[in-house]
């Protein structure tokens, strides 16, 4: 037979839920008598609480085996990344010459980003080391022995300096500077003791053609080995990274010019498939004239 | 009561008009019971009504038969005739039921309770890929590939079901092979063999002993033709037919041969009437297909299951939805999340777990000779608490076996178990040795050639159900039974027939010394000894006095009363200077003496019970189900079979037992005194459904006697009423509507029809009630295993979850993707669910009641809320901690990757710093994230080995249930571990899976939470040993 469903009706439903959320009869709210509720309440502080506190226990355990200074494990990191300043959303420094509107907002943060490079910052926190070689400063027995940095002044960025600058980084006069700057990475010796530059080409012919000349600062986009290594900001507090930067004198205007920058170093792989940053950089470049 | 179950009856309302008039004058009620339920329906069924009831052929003379059918009974029909009706009518053949198309059978494997909640699901998946490309055209493909994989796995698991229960299909197609039936027809004036599905009504067919009856036949001549209705009413007596019209219902009078019922002995002729279909049998039928086929229990729990996840899911998607727009995340970005959780609670691989589980339990059944037709009946028989069991083949061996002797004044027991090899009763009498002499010689039953080999009992005879069981009873004590005849070589007999009620016959004997003939007689014990003067004691004839008549009758009743079949035996040695060894008898003229014999002894058959079903019946009890015994055959017997098997206990009474120990009057007998009822079909029909109700909550030993098909019907359904999960056994095809109604009907794979194995969830394939037990057992084996894999696999769907929560609250790079979430539901997670239905049973699930349909879910309330928020939180607080191990050591503490979430996910931030200063690109970033997933990962299989070890048991102690008595758990635990080492070693290059490698120390952190999970759960379940029915107990045990 088939069992015909009792259909309730409305009212009765209505009365089924008043009876769950509270039975007058056996003193039960939401199917629970207070005791029982107090029960709960009382069971579940004291379970999550044992939770809590053995999740703070093992937590802090696993922090004892982690330095404040070194991390335990680099393996990501064994080549560096590159990147430019000033950063833009999708990595493309658009430049309407005419609409000072438009770059002011990178000229804004260069002028913070270039801030700790002033000379007089430098000369007063960080040491001149000898060029050509790494700045070692090993521990010589003495634990967590503070690190002292080399100097890079902002001076040594030549007319990207932005040091009273008129043109500002070049973005006024649609010759704008772009920094390129590599990624921090503890304890790498960057060049393997060989001296290493940056370069940028456009990315296809065409963008080569329309990139036109350029000029970096230092030299030959060169980087010198006594940046590194890198200590570690618990270390190395003052530490300021070596940049380069490229001013593109003629670009060709109103036209995307894709650019791709690469350290050339011993110890730095820049043809990482997955990885487009790895030793290098590709951004985008437009300058617009009206 | 609906209108679709009126339907149910409607069919044999032919008979009920004359039914109702039979009552009045005839005690003969069998089909009574069917008026009850006719009555009210009339109404509704009026067209039908008028369009059977034309079946009055029985009460018509030859001629005009003749007329009515346009056919002559000497020349029968003519060939164009045939071929006219044969358009007509159609082949007389049942249609068979109708088959589901196997596409459609197919799909309904793909949107069961558990397939919608993945459907759901993966079209949820879709639609977030498609708001996500709405947004950002180059949004990560991940929803695209799980809705996929949710979508496959649905199909896959539908396929597997769907070719498992092809599989148990085709195991009964064998079954279903039967050699086409030929029938011996008069057509044109000649005698024809035609295969039977070409009759049609008018046609005249000759029948003989052993055919099959080939349609619905209005018998014309008849000599000595009995048939075996059984398989239409039940009763398990040959019935005797005649010509003649004797009863007004179409099923009482002995004119009418019905389709598919076996014609035992004698020769008839006679005259289609119906043919197909329109057969009473084929009119019971398709009655099956009209009742609406029971939800099973597991279904429903699934689906019980399906809500619970389901509203776990959509509540947690809102309230984190909520928590989102007020996070000030974009109401897209929103919507994706709420998709995002809800289907990351769907259990993926529970629907395969489940199918799988099942399957593996329906394959053990099959082993103990239960095929299971539909999986999700596997459980059915766990929660049986009601069965309705035939009597006849199914609680006994279906055939006649001598129980008992009297001779000496005595009663001899005889061994009836299933190879009577036990025969212990004194043989050393001379009484015996003429008793034997008797039983041999006057049998005209003999063994089928060739079957030296087989054992005694299973030989093929050709004879009646008595004269079988005689010879054989006798080949097993006495040997060559054969040989002893050709030596007594027979002079003259008189077979058996229902006027003498005697068969008698007259041998030479074997003494080659006396030359006298040997008169031997057997017959209705009351005749035999009208017959006799003498008696034998001991070997001694003594004349026959009131003293031994009285011992006579005194054994007798005591025997009938036993439910059995009794029968005399008698000789006399003829004189040899009146009957010389020239003698000539004429059993015509009787020339020989037939009265002052000797009287020698009785013997008493039954057809016996099995011999395991006390021993299954007993344990049906301990486990809470009740056993209701529903036959056709006569109270005596069924009680008695019914005692001898248990289902009325030995200390049990009935009111009548009662009335007869007290001697006081039947109505005065107070009925809360008897626990056990005899309740005929008679009585039956009087019954409302309230007094049905009454009759079946009072008392718990029942047996139904005298039934119709259809009141094992109102039986089920007066069953069901009580809640109860009602399993029926029956074999004929008026047990299939029955079959269909129960919740799960068993049919027996030798004796059924295959009506009722069409109509069954189960099949019987030794057609032994023991087997049952057995289902019942692994049934409840796997609900409770379920159990256990459900809470098993809803455990680790929290430490799924909570990433993602915490990925959206506070904003930590994803601790775990779509895809590695899949290999842990669909992967590492799938062998060690299964392994948990090897597990054994924690107690005797036999001494536990059956769970109760609407309480004991499979479920519940408690299993959630330890698995989500016990388990499930510690899982995920573990892998958690693996997961800060990994980030803290690569660089990214703990504090700093609060809020990272975004620069993170950032592709065009490439000097991202971490706690040390360093810078990292975006891909660096991203390889850390997967070594983050694979950690995660790492941390909830560690756990989950865990979780799968305390899940093995629900109340004792993992120690007290071996940790390595499954071995499966193990292969199971081992399949995690090296899935997991593939997916991190071996795959770890894939960038597409998302999986990395991991120092070998990480897949050691979560191990103390591992520990942890183990001893709680051990605690808990301490606690839920010493202090049962305790607010822990209440809380805690799932």
């Amino acid at each position: 037979m088939v069992i015909q469903k009792e259909k309730k009706s409305c009212g009765q439903v209505v009365e089924e839920w008043k009876e769950f959320v509270w039975n007058p009869r056996t003193h039960q709210f939401m199917g629970r008598t207070g005791t029982s509720w107090a029960f709960i309440l009382l069971f579940y502080l004291v379970f999550y609480g044992f939770l809590t506190a053995m999740f703070t226990l093992t937590m802090w355990v696993m922090l004892q085996t982690v330095s404040d200074h070194t991390p335990k494990y680099q393996d990501r990191l064994a080549t560096p990344g590159l990147m430019i300043r000033p950063k833009t959303e999708n990595l493309d420094v658009v430049v309407n010459v005419s609409d000072s509107e438009s770059w002011d907002q990178h000229v804004q943060k260069l002028n913070k980003f270039l801030e700790p490079y002033n000379d007089s910052i430098q000369a007063q926190k960080n040491d001149v080391c000898r060029p050509g070689r790494y700045y070692e400063q090993p521990d010589n027995g003495v634990l967590n022995y503070p690190k002292r940095a080399c100097q890079f002044n902002r001076t040594q960025l030549g007319d990207c300096s932005g040091i009273g600058d008129p043109t500002h980084y070049g973005y006024s006069t649609g010759q704008p500077c772009v920094f390129i700057k590599m990624n921090r990475v503890i304890n790498f010796y960057a060049g393997a003791n060989q001296s290493m530059n940056v370069t940028c080409v456009g990315k296809r012919d065409e963008d080569a053609e329309n990139l036109g000349n350029f000029v970096m600062f230092p030299a030959n986009g060169n980087i010198d080995l006594m940046y590194f290594p890198y200590y570690g900001k618990k270390f190395h507090v003052n530490y300021t990274q070596p940049l380069v930067a490229v001013k593109f004198l003629n670009v060709t205007p109103n036209v995307e010019v894709n650019v791709e920058c690469r350290v050339n170093a011993a110890n730095i792989a820049t043809d990482d498939e997955r990885d487009k940053f790895a030793g290098r950089v590709a951004f985008k470049l437009r300058v617009n004239k009206t | 009561m609906t209108k679709k179950t009126l339907e149910i009856y409607s069919v044999e309302l032919s008979g009920t008009k004359d039914i109702q008039q039979t009552d009045e004058r005839n005690g003969k009620e069998k089909y009574r019971g069917l008026k009850n339920c006719f009555e009210p329906r009339k109404n509704h069924h009026k067209e039908e009504l008028r369009k059977e009831l034309d079946l009055d052929d029985h009460k018509l003379s030859i001629k005009e038969l003749e007329k009515k059918y346009g056919t002559n009974i000497i020349t029968g029909l003519s060939s164009t005739q045939v071929a006219e009706l044969l358009a007509r009518n159609g082949p007389n053949a049942l249609t068979p039921p109708k088959e589901t198309p196997e596409i459609i059978k197919f799909l309904k494997q793909m949107v069961g309770g558990f397939s919608i909640l993945l459907w759901i699901g993966a079209i949820l998946c879709w639609i977030a890929y498609g708001i996500q490309y709405s947004m950002n055209t180059s949004s990560s493909l991940d929803n695209v590939y799980l809705g996929c994989v949710l979508a496959l796995v649905v199909i896959l698991t539908g396929i597997f079901a769907y070719y498992q229960e092809a599989k148990s299909t085709n195991i009964m197609a064998t079954f279903n092979k039967m050699i086409p039936q030929q029938a011996l027809v008069i057509r044109d004036s000649e005698k024809k063999t035609i295969p039977a599905e070409q009759l049609v009504v008018g046609d005249i067919v000759e029948i003989r002993g052993g055919d099959r009856i080939p349609a619905d036949v209005r018998l014309l001549s008849v000599q000595g033709c009995k048939v075996d209705n059984s398989s239409l009413t039940g009763e398990s007596e040959p019935q005797p037919r005649s010509s003649e019209f004797t009863h007004d219902s179409p099923l009482e009078t002995k004119n009418i041969g019905f389709y598919s019922t076996t014609c035992l002995e004698g020769t008839a002729t006679g005259m289609v009437i119906n043919t197909g279909d329109r057969t009473i049998i084929g009119q019971i039928a398709s009655l099956a297909s009209g009742v609406g086929n029971e939800k099973t229990p597991i279904a429903i729990e699934i689906q019980h299951f399906v809500h619970i996840v389901a509203g776990v899911a959509v509540s947690i998607g809102i309230l984190f939805f909520i928590i989102a727009v007020s996070l000030k995340y974009q109401v897209l970005d929103s919507i994706i999340f709420l998709i995002g959780i809800i289907v990351a609670n769907v259990p993926e691989g529970l629907l395969a777990t489940v199918t799988v589980t099942l399957s593996l339990t329906a394959k053990r059944m099959a082993k103990k000779n239960c095929l299971v037709k539909n999986l999700e009946a596997v459980e059915t028989l766990g929660s049986t608490s009601i069965i309705c069991s035939d009597k006849t083949g199914t609680l006994t061996q279906n055939r006649m076996t001598v129980a008992h002797l009297w001779f000496d004044n005595q009663i001899f027991i005889a061994d009836t178990s299933e190879d009577h090899s036990n025969q212990v009763f004194d043989q050393s009498s001379g009484t015996w040795a003429s008793l034997s002499k008797i039983i041999t010689l006057c049998n005209r039953a003999e063994f089928s050639p060739g079957q030296e080999s087989v054992p005694i009992m299973k030989r093929v005879v050709v004879g009646d159900a008595s004269e079988t069981a005689l010879l054989k009873f006798s080949e097993v004590i006495l040997g060559d039974v054969m040989e002893i005849r050709k030596r007594n070589h027979k002079v003259a007999e008189i077979p058996f027939n229902s006027t003498n009620k005697f068969q008698l016959s007259i041998h030479k004997t074997d003494d080659p010394n006396d030359q006298r003939f040997l008169l031997v007689m057997k017959g209705a014990p009351e005749r035999i000894l009208e017959k006799c003067s003498t008696i034998m004691v001991n070997g001694q004839e003594q004349p026959l006095d009131k003293n031994t008549a009285k011992a006579f009758h005194t054994a007798y009743m005591e025997l009938g009363g036993l439910g059995e079949r009794v029968l005399g035996f008698c000789h006399l040695y003829l004189p040899a200077d009146e009957f010389p060894e020239t003698y000539t008898f004429d059993v015509d003229a009787m020339n020989f003496p037939t009265s002052n014999l000797c009287f020698v002894g009785l013997l008493s058959m039954i057809d016996p019970p099995r011999s395991t079903v006390p021993d299954a019946v007993t344990k049906c009890r301990s486990a809470g189900i009740k056993v209701i015994m529903v036959t056709g055959d006569h109270p005596i017997t069924a009680k008695a079979i019914a005692k001898s098997v248990g289902i009325i206990s030995a200390n049990s009474e009935t009111v009548e037992d009662i009335a007869k120990r007290l001697h006081i009057a039947v109505e005065q007998v107070n009925k809360r005194d008897a626990k056990a009822a005899v309740v005929t079909g008679m009585e039956l029909k009087d019954m409302s459904p309230e007094q049905l109700d009454e009759l079946l909550t009072n008392y718990s030993e029942i047996v139904f006697a005298r039934t119709s098909p259809q009141q094992k019907l109102i039986i089920v359904e007066g069953c069901q009423r009580q809640n109860a999960v009602v399993a029926v056994t029956g074999d004929g095809v008026n047990d299939s509507p029955a079959l269909k109604k129960a919740d799960i009907g068993i049919a027996m794979g030798i004796a059924g029809s295959d009506a009722a194995k069409n109509a069954a969830d189960m099949i019987l394939l030794d057609d032994n009630f023991a087997s049952i037990v057995t289902g019942v057992e692994e049934g409840r084996l796997i609900f409770d295993n379920l159990k256990k894999t459900i809470a098993y696999t809803l455990t680790k769907n929290i430490a799924e979850l909570c990433p993602f929560l915490i990925y959206i609250i506070v904003g930590l790079p994803l601790p775990i993707g779509t895809i590695t979430i899949l290999f842990i539901d669909l992967g590492t997670d799938i062998i060690p669910s299964i392994a948990l239905a090897y597990e054994k049973a924690e107690s005797d699930i036999m001494n536990r009641k059956p769970r109760h349909k609407k309480k004991d879910r499979l479920v519940n309330q408690q299993l959630a809320i330890y698995s989500y928020l016990h388990i499930g939180l510690m899982q995920a607080v573990g892998a958690f901690v693996v997961y800060f191990t990994v980030y803290a050591q690569e660089g990214f503490k703990p504090s700093i990757l609060i809020n990272i979430r975004v620069e993170w996910e950032d592709s065009n931030v490439n000097d991202l710093e971490d706690s040390y200063g360093q810078q990292w690109t975006w891909y660096q970033r991203k390889y850390l994230e997967w070594m983050g997933y694979t950690a995660f990962f790492v941390g909830i299989m560690v756990q989950q080995i865990a979780d799968l070890i305390i899940r093995k048991t629900r109340r004792n102690s993992i120690f007290q249930q071996g940790l390595f008595r499954n071995k499966v758990i193990w292969v199971g635990i081992a399949s995690q571990i090296i899935i997991a080492l593939i997916l991190s070693y071996g795959l770890g290059s894939v960038t597409a899976l998302s999986f990395t490698m991991l120092r070998p120390q990480y897949w050691f952190v979560a191990v103390p939470f591992a520990i942890l999970i183990w001893v709680y759960d051990e605690v808990r379940k301490l606690f839920i040993r010493l202090y049962p029915g305790s607010w822990w107990d209440k809380n805690m045990y799932y």
